[in-house]
């Protein structure tokens, strides 16, 4: 054990520290806070990492340890350890206020684990970034891990700047207050008037259609006619506007219309990193056979 | 079209699989070939007309996604005995696929036509479809680990294990088109493309274990058993993701996946 090359073991006792570093920090501080992410608090640590990942990088040749994290032996059982995190997940019913295992996504043990797989990846893409042999590896090797890289932690780090609104708009009253998921009103930049709730069923009854007919005011000056279907949202400065729901009571004859407006600024990043993720994933089916080892 | 019509269907497809399968036992690869693609067009032909009839893509039950894998799994099976000549396989694809038209035979499932908003969109087919593309590839990537694993005696040569491997790089590569592209129309649907779902949650778990997987096959030293069990517990795990996790207590009522 700890005799140079470290192998599997030390990899999984690694990630086992891991697990008890993310426990004690459980009890001592509490669950993660990922409200307090909001910017710029997350473009501040996601520089801070991109920093740890170049330092890590760096100190490969002085401390083992870091070269470490960029081979197998480390990547794997992080990624077992992240499996068994996450089927605990699965079969455990997962609640917004939930603690520890009922809120995974806040468990600090869940977090770093996945903090350190985004470690790792960092380590592989920067050590294939500097040496780079045939395009015909490099590329899919760098679209899924760097894409995946991205993904995770955009995604990750931009949550708490999403923000996602309801708006109950009425015929002929432009609405412009929407209720945040806590239950508080903001006014928001744009105004929407329902012109028309529309509802279709099928023979059985069985519902065909929601959807509204809606006109929008932005502060710029904007006035836009649309309709709002579900899965066909309106897009308006930065704003994705959503067929939520409507007056259950009245069906057909609701004249209410529940909109859903939902912001992501940091949506072009992870797009970006699941475009990769598809990109490698074309990459690995079409160039696919796996090489052959010597 | 109706459900009625299947099992006429079926027989056909079947036969002429079957037909295939046993062509490419006995060396005749222009007739396995020929066989397999028209068993496929006829079962295909009802898959169309069942889209036409219900005025929707069949794709919304269990049973509809079931219709899909039986015509996946020969498809799979014929790409890779094109790709590797393995005599096997349109076998196993075809003993596969029966398994599942027989269990839509005897438990069809109500095909009603009505299609609820949330999966009218441009994106419902292929999600489903690479999907279950995906599983007929990983179910085929089982099913040889199974066969290494249990019936073969002696070693595993290098060349078994190459086809193992590039079934579950075709599989994973389809899997993470069909998870992307759920992430792309969640976004549509639903505002926001992750939400750890329980489906999306499981998604990640298989996902995630195939990649496992993978790389465990690239360290230089590794056992070359536990890398087969893998593949064993990776396909559980992905039954989990498919159909299991409707029977699941943590996921009752909190999934917006369960449809019918």
């Amino acid at each position: 054990m700890w005799t140079k090359p470290w192998t599997m073991k030390e990899g999984f006792l690694i990630g086992g520290g891991m697990i008890v570093a993310g426990l004690a920090l459980e009890l001592s501080v509490g669950s993660v806070d990922w409200d307090a992410f909001a910017w710029p608090v997350n473009g501040i640590v996601l520089g801070g990492f991109l920093m740890l990942i170049a330092v890590i990088w760096l100190l490969r040749k002085k401390f083992y340890g870091c070269q470490f994290l960029g081979t197998y032996n480390a990547a794997i059982p992080t990624m077992v350890y992240a499996v068994v995190l996450t089927i605990i997940m699965g079969l455990t019913r997962q609640q917004e206020h939930g603690s520890w295992l009922n809120n995974m996504l806040s468990f600090w043990p869940f977090v770093l684990i996945y903090v350190m797989m985004a470690v790792i990846l960092g380590q592989v893409v920067i050590r294939r970034l500097t040496q780079l042999t045939s395009w015909k590896r490099d590329i899919p090797f760098l679209l899924n891990h760097l894409g995946l890289f991205l993904a995770m932690t955009t995604a990750t780090l931009g949550n708490a700047d999403m923000q996602r609104l309801k708006m109950i708009t009425s015929q002929g009253e432009p609405e412009w207050r929407a209720l945040t998921q806590e239950g508080a009103i903001k006014e928001m930049p744009l105004a929407i008037e329902l012109k028309q709730f529309i509802m279709e069923t099928y023979d059985d009854g069985s519902p065909k259609r929601f959807a509204s007919d809606i006109q929008i005011l932005t502060k710029s000056g904007k006035n836009i006619q649309t309709t709002v279907d579900v899965n066909k949202p309106a897009e308006v400065e930065g704003w994705k506007i959503y067929q939520y729901g409507y007056d259950t009571q009245m069906g057909v004859k609701s004249r209410i219309s529940i909109l859903e407006l939902v912001s992501d600024p940091w949506l072009p990043l992870v797009y970006t990193g699941i475009y990769m993720m598809l990109g490698g994933a074309l990459c690995m089916f079409v160039l696919g056979e796996r090489r052959k080892r010597v | 079209m109706t459900w009625e019509h299947f099992i006429y269907f079926a027989v056909g497809s079947v036969v002429l699989w079957a037909v295939g399968a046993w062509a490419a036992w006995k060396d005749r690869p222009s007739v396995a070939y020929t066989t397999t693609v028209l068993g496929l067009l006829v079962f295909f032909s009802f898959i169309l007309s069942m889209w036409i009839s219900l005025e929707r893509p069949p794709l919304r039950t269990m049973g509809e996604t079931r219709l899909w894998y039986s015509f996946f799994l020969p498809l799979a099976g014929l790409i890779v005995y094109s790709r590797w000549k393995y005599k096997w396989i349109l076998s196993f694809s075809t003993i596969l696929a029966l398994v599942f038209i027989c269990v839509n035979l005897f438990k069809p499932e109500i095909h009603s036509k009505t299609l609820m908003p949330a999966l009218q969109s441009p994106w419902f087919a292929p999600h489903v479809i690479v999907y279950m593309f995906a599983y007929a590839v990983l179910g085929a990537a089982t099913v040889m680990a199974l066969y290494l694993l249990i019936f073969k005696k002696g070693t595993v040569t290098s060349e078994e294990f190459d086809i193992t491997d590039n079934l579950v790089y075709v599989g994973l590569a389809f899997m993470t088109f069909g998870m992307l592209f759920g992430a792309l129309w969640a976004k549509e649907a639903w505002g926001h493309y992750w939400s750890w779902d329980p489906k999306e949650t499981w998604a990640a778990i298989t996902w995630l274990t195939y990649l496992i997987y993978i790389h465990y096959r690239l360290l230089p030293k590794h056992n070359a058993r536990l890398a087969l069990w893998g593949l064993l517990v990776a396909f559980i795990l992905l039954q989990m993701c498919w159909w299991g996790i409707n029977y699941l207590p943590s996921a009752q009522g909190s999934s917006v996946h369960t449809y019918s």
